[in-house]
């Protein structure tokens, strides 16, 4: 049996609107392709960090909505919606893709798979209208929009005379 | 009227393909402008407007030596980036990881049905 391939997810910033993530598996791409659209999968790997998955709903057809909502250990619930532009099994879906703590943020999502020699390597594309969309994502979790700050931050704590206060 | 890009931060900074080119050749150490573009093969100006976006960012800090202007890297500010990053690939890492355990779980049950 091969090793699995954990971690081996490359992230990439190609311009200023797209995150696109690329990862292989080792499954036929058929297999793969369900994985991530049929919800009885769906609900076993959506979550992030294996919070607890609430719904899972997913219409498979251009038109066809999905929603995914997983709730946090500290109870925060995070929905996810979207709806289907394109379906091409096993190698390719578009959807739109909105996270209800963004509101007014319409990203585009794409997922396309490739399979060589038993090998199905994934393609996740996700595409911002606007810089303003994107910056949501390249912000969020504890990361100030104002990198002074940080900065700020860091040179205090280098700084051998010890911390500065605020102000 | 058509908005202008924004050149506003960190992220915007480094996703352009010649940026990071010369934030690449100043790992090296401090340099003057001339040096850039002669290592580049990148006009003047073109230069001279990626390091004015790479200073807004404090990508690069700029000091003037004589007639030359001689631009360096500030690595702490891509702490953030790295910070932002390591955790975004976490978050994907950790989900895509399942996914994998999970595909393999659903091929042994295949092929030990099979036989």
């Amino acid at each position: 049996m091969t090793p699995n391939r954990h971690g081996s997810a490359i992230i990439e910033f190609p311009n200023e609107l797209e995150i696109v993530v690329t990862r292989e598996f080792d499954a036929p791409i058929g297999l793969v392709f369900d994985v991530f659209t049929k919800p009885e999968h769906v609900r076993n790997h959506i979550a992030p960090f294996g919070e607890k998955v609430t719904v899972c709903s997913i219409d498979l057809r251009v038109g066809g909505n999905y929603h995914f909502v997983f709730v946090t250990d500290d109870g925060t619930e995070c929905s996810f919606r979207g709806t289907y532009l394109e379906v091409e099994p096993p190698t390719r879906t578009v959807e739109t893709w909105a996270f209800e703590g963004w509101p007014g943020v319409e990203a585009v999502e794409s997922m396309d798979l490739h399979e060589a020699d038993g090998v199905t390597k994934l393609t996740h594309r996700l595409a911002f209208p606007d810089q303003a969309g994107r910056d949501h994502m390249t912000k969020f979790d504890g990361i100030e929009a104002n990198f002074d700050h940080v900065e700020d931050y860091l040179r205090s704590l280098l700084d051998p005379a010890g911390p500065v206060s605020g102000s | 009227m058509a908005r202008s890009p924004t050149t506003s931060d960190v992220f915007n900074a480094i996703a352009e393909a010649h940026r990071r080119e010369i934030l690449d050749l100043l790992i090296e150490g401090e340099k003057a402008v001339g040096a850039i573009v002669n290592d580049l093969s990148m006009s003047q100006p073109q230069v001279s407007k990626h390091l004015r976006v790479l200073s807004e960012v404090g990508l690069v800090r700029c000091r003037a030596e004589g007639r030359l202007r001689l631009y360096r890297l500030e690595p702490a500010r891509l702490r953030p980036l790295q910070e932002w990053l390591a955790k975004y690939e976490q978050a994907w890492n950790e989900r895509l990881d399942r996914v994998d355990d999970y595909l393999r779980a659903l091929q042994d049950k295949e092929s030990s049905s099979d036989t």
